[in-house]
């Protein structure tokens, strides 16, 4: 059994695109389970129903939600407490990581936080699937985060460099892999030889940070 | 408030721009107080951000300054900025604040298409001051929390950026990600 923890922003990121199917066929070849925090509920069902031009997008991600494509972890009660425990050291340990102007810049949001510490809890095999790009580089490169952080905020940005190592093992995905997936496997129903090329722009220009010289490379293989 | 000279250097720039019209350089200042709201994260900062940003749209656009109602919303909205400068200088920040909310709650005394449009500058300010601070380093998450914007809005509209496109975001080579992905589903 194996497993893939979505992020808010993948989901929100189909639901735009109106590729939800996909994302059910997908589910259907994969042996294991695509898992959400309440977290990430909140974020994609929840509070979008609230807001007219999203409510549609938050309905299609519930009836997912309740065929069961996309689920709650089941955890022991002893796993949430580990879950909540893991969740609120990966916001210290993110949140304290790097300092500029003598202060420490809070970089991550309980969300992400909780998608990171359930891949830690579960036993099984995990990727998370993060489109947005600050979890995903402090998972993959965290000095880069800094470097970025620097020539932003146009200021020294130091970083607790011991603490790195306490992201290496998160391994992520984006949405635009997905996809990938799909053209490769053939779910992909729209017929015209362009459509793969159109959603792996779609996806981007909706919020997953992938560069367009990956697309281009997504495109060619 | 944290950085409270950086902030009334900018609003005290803002006045003197203000005079000679130069609305693009009223927008890249309200950028610089982007840069320290990042790292306070400071709801008064941040709003201030806003309210400058929006104001450079607002005088970019001439065709609603025709409306009866915009030299009085105007000139409130200039009245409350003045004054929000010398409650700065007193360090009387909870004064300070409440000034800055006068000028968002201005939109409440308009009515018909220029409130529509108002209200839609300072909705796509706070949206832009969000894609802003995501493109800082800050997470999607966090940022739609500080502004106050939905994941939704700000995922359509930091995607339309070059916040991806930069070298340093490149962090793990594609092949080794589809191998990732394909292992996962394998």
């Amino acid at each position: 059994m194996k497993n893939l923890i979505f992020d808010a922003g993948p989901l929100i990121n189909f639901s735009m695109n109106g590729i939800l199917p996909i994302l059910k066929k997908l589910k259907k070849e994969f042996k294991g389970d695509f898992l959400i925090t309440k977290e990430v509920y909140h974020e994609i069902i929840e509070h979008p129903q609230k807001i007219k031009r999203f409510a549609l997008g938050a309905l299609q991600l519930k009836e997912l939600f309740d065929e069961g494509i996309i689920k709650y972890a089941e955890l022991t009660a002893q796993q949430v407490d580990e879950l909540r425990k893991k969740r609120n050291q990966i916001l210290d340990i993110s949140n304290s990581l790097y300092r500029a102007k003598g202060r420490n810049i809070h970089i991550l949001d309980k969300g992400e936080a909780a998608a990171m510490a359930l891949s830690l809890v579960l036993k099984e095999p995990t990727a998370l699937v993060i489109d947005e790009r600050t979890a995903r580089m402090l998972a993959e490169n965290p000095d880069n985060l800094r470097k970025i952080l620097q020539r932003k905020l146009k200021t020294n940005v130091t970083a607790k460099t011991s603490n790195y190592k306490e992201f290496k093992y998160f391994k992520v995905i984006r949405s635009t892999e997905l996809i990938y997936l799909a053209h490769k496997k053939k779910l992909i129903e729209l017929k015209d030889p362009r459509a793969y090329e159109a959603m792996l722009y779609g996806l981007k220009y909706k919020g997953c940070s992938i560069s367009e010289h990956e697309v281009e490379q997504l495109k060619r293989l | 408030m944290e950085e409270r000279e950086h902030v009334l250097t900018i609003l005290k720039n803002v006045e003197s721009t203000l005079k000679r019209k130069n609305y693009t350089k009223i927008k890249s200042l309200s950028n610089q107080i982007i840069h320290n709201a990042s790292i306070h994260q400071d709801p008064d900062i941040i709003s201030t951000a806003v309210i400058i940003y929006s104001l450079s749209k607002l005088l970019e656009q001439e065709v609603y300054k025709e409306n009866r109602s915009w030299d009085n919303f105007y000139n409130q909205y200039i009245q409350h900025l003045k004054k929000a400068v010398q409650l700065l200088k007193k360090d009387d920040i909870a004064e300070f604040r409440q000034e800055i909310d006068l000028i968002r709650k201005l939109i409440q005394g308009l009515s018909g298409k220029l409130k529509d449009y108002i209200k839609d500058v300072f909705r796509k300010a706070r949206i832009n001051k969000a894609s802003k601070i995501y493109e800082h380093g800050i997470s999607m998450e966090k940022t739609a929390r500080i502004l106050g914007v939905s994941l939704w809005e700000l995922a359509e509209y930091s995607g339309k950026t070059k916040v991806a496109d930069i070298n340093l975001a490149v962090t793990m080579p594609l092949g080794k990600r589809i191998k990732l992905a394909e292992e996962i589903f394998g």
